[in-house]
């Protein structure tokens, strides 16, 4: 089992230290995280890794998942959808089958806590249920334009808790109350980011035949319209025009996203017969796959039109790889344009990156080396458990803009 | 018997960022809320330039977003050239920041719009101070922990000093020359140019120089 010793020689020093303080004042006191998925995501995927580094520290950290039926998803990816902006219809019967869903996961969770931290908006009407502690709403998804009636519905619930977290600070919304901003994290000894041998690497590209003659670029995502797969296919056309090159789409899908399958079809059929484009369907916990392609990948993509934050950007950053993004959600956070990264609104842009990383290594290495550095000092699990157990004591010392531990 | 030198606590800090719900998506705006928002939110965007680990084009998140937002460029020179640490109070650098804005206003007084999703969003810290446990007793001592210690240590008593003292001196010369009575080494460290080093270019010259005095104090050069 991995301990926070592990972290040490890996995250900054100052981040592991803040931890031990904070888990002094924080210790023997409990904390509850609440979701909608026990997998795909970055949601449960930090979770999965963050909640036995809390105990290890001291706190009672424990993670519960809301149970709903396929309407049940159906209504929330709407939900999610319009939160991005996407236009959707909820109506009222539609809102009370969301509530009532939550009213009775909330008659079998014990949301006893001393904090609780309900991410994104699926169980975010459970605040009804609040018996005590300090209740906080994590989004995890680019509110910054969204369709401002379905907003208008869910912040009923959300300016009833104590306080909010965003990801990024353009997302934050008018809400009268406390609104924290904290990045989301890798962990770098996750199966999917920790160092692999080079026979690893072999076995994961035999394993799916991907012959490795040509540069490859790779997008890792879910096959969601918001990621822009079909967009990412023409920037590769766009490349191939000058250089040889493989294109990999690798995905895996969500139990809480019913749209994902036809998407799928759709990047399939928008692919047709090019020997050089694959589509790799990846089932859940393929993360030792997912970290082999990032790592034998020339070029990564995200090419995202919408991203709450893209975890798949410092994934590959923190193998050394410069990741052309989109100049979105939270992906300017990771990439700093030329440094550690190139950030492109176009298929167009997207495809002159590529073929400017494809034509001149060298710059490739400076900027891999600096996006590894990057990720580093700002996005590790170690300083994700670090803010959120820095709001809870902030709100424990409300009113304070200097606190000592 | 010998006196006993009052030891050096090497501290550190994390800053935790919260929104204020206010954006600015014109010149005329920013200058309307940078009067009236908190003094951390102007703290959060105007000190904290050496926390982001490389040198950047401007020095503060204003003179960033004039430049890179409402391409003011000339705006966002002079907004660079304010220096935080110069001032004793917040209230003077907030009165600073709208000198210079109301300045360019009266020669442009047609200001542009930020495109949507570009405004600028004021945030602020709320800071948390927590000890290392790294002690210095005399300068051979400091010379290891300053090569050592989290740059989130130095940034604490180098920069932030300087605001959180309300005077010009951060917390190494202050020790260095109150307790340590060496006037020379303690000019020589707060005469160095903040806004030219990064934090590692920071802590490679006071190294240096530190390292200097103790070679001397041992009679090695």
């Amino acid at each position: 089992m991995i301990q926070l010793s592990n972290y040490s020689g890996i995250a900054p020093k100052g981040d592991l230290i803040s931890l031990y303080r904070l888990s002094e004042r924080l210790s023997n006191k409990s904390f509850l995280h609440i979701n909608s998925t026990k997998s795909g995501g970055g949601v449960a995927e930090i979770l999965q890794r963050m909640i036995p580094l809390l105990n290890e520290l001291g706190i009672n950290a424990r993670w519960e998942v809301i149970g709903g039926d396929e309407r049940f998803f159906d209504i929330t990816k709407k939900i999610h959808n319009a939160l991005q902006g996407n236009p959707e219809r909820i109506t009222e019967d539609m809102w009370q089958y969301h509530y009532e869903v939550n009213r009775r996961n909330a008659e079998k969770i014990s949301l006893d806590a001393d904090a609780v931290l309900i991410h994104d908006p699926q169980p975010a009407p459970l605040i009804e249920f609040k018996k005590d502690g300090i209740w906080m709403w994590r989004c995890h998804i680019d509110v910054s334009n969204p369709i401002i009636y379905i907003w208008r519905n869910l912040k009923h619930y959300i300016r009833r808790y104590d306080a909010s977290i965003f990801s990024v600070a353009r997302f934050a919304r008018a809400l009268q109350i406390d609104e924290f901003i904290i990045t989301p994290s890798i962990d770098p000894l996750s199966e999917k980011n920790m160092e692999l041998t080079g026979r690893e690497i072999n076995e994961v590209i035999e394993k799916f035949q991907i012959p490795i003659d040509k540069p490859i670029i790779l997008q890792v995502s879910r096959f969601d319209r918001f990621k822009d797969p079909v967009g990412v296919i023409e920037a590769y056309r766009l490349v191939k025009k000058y250089n040889d090159c493989r294109l990999i789409l690798a995905g895996s899908s969500a139990t809480d996203d019913p749209e994902g399958e036809l998407v799928l079809n759709e990047v399939k059929e928008y692919a047709a017969d090019d020997p050089d484009i694959r589509i790799l369907l990846l089932p859940p916990f393929s993360d030792k796959d997912i970290n082999a392609l990032q790592r034998v990948a020339t070029v990564v993509l995200q090419k995202s039109l919408k991203e709450g934050f893209g975890l798949t950007v410092s994934e590959a950053m923190w193998k050394g790889k410069p990741v052309i993004g989109g100049a979105t959600g939270g992906i300017p956070l990771q990439i700093v344009h030329g440094v550690t990264g190139f950030l492109v609104h176009s298929v167009e842009g997207a495809a002159f990156r590529i073929r400017q990383l494809l034509n001149n290594p060298e710059m490739a290495k400076r900027m891999g080396e600096s996006a590894r550095e990057y990720v580093r000092n700002n996005f590790l699990i170690t300083r994700q458990i670090r803010d959120y157990l820095s709001v809870w004591y902030s709100i424990e010392n409300k009113g304070k803009s200097v606190l000592e531990l | 018997m010998e006196e006993r030198l009052t030891p050096f606590h090497f501290e550190q800090c994390i800053s935790i960022l919260k929104s204020t719900g206010k954006k600015a998506r014109n010149l005329r705006e920013l200058r309307k809320i940078i009067s009236e928002v908190s003094d951390e939110s102007i703290f959060h965007h105007t000190y904290q330039y050496f926390l982001k680990g490389h040198i950047l084009e401007y020095t503060n998140d204003f003179a960033h977003w004039a430049g890179e937002s409402l391409e003011e460029k000339a705006l966002s020179e002079h907004l660079s050239n304010i220096d935080p640490y110069a001032f004793a109070s917040i209230n003077d650098l907030r009165n600073e920041l709208l000198r210079v804005i109301d300045e360019y206003l009266k020669a442009f007084p047609e200001p542009r719009l930020a495109m949507k999703g570009d405004e600028f969003y004021f945030n602020e810290t709320v800071t948390i101070i927590f000890p290392t446990n790294v002690i210095a007793n005399n300068l051979a001592e400091f010379l290891v922990a300053i090569r050592h210690i989290d740059a989130g240590s130095i940034y604490f008593h180098f920069y932030e000093a300087r605001m959180r003292l309300g005077k010009e001196a951060d917390d190494f010369t202050r020790w260095i020359e109150d307790t340590l009575g060496k006037k020379e080494l303690a000019s020589e460290i707060r005469n160095i140019d903040l806004f030219m080093f990064s934090i590692e270019g920071i802590r490679n010259h006071i190294a240096g120089m530190v390292e200097a005095e103790v070679k001397k104090d041992m009679g090695t050069i």
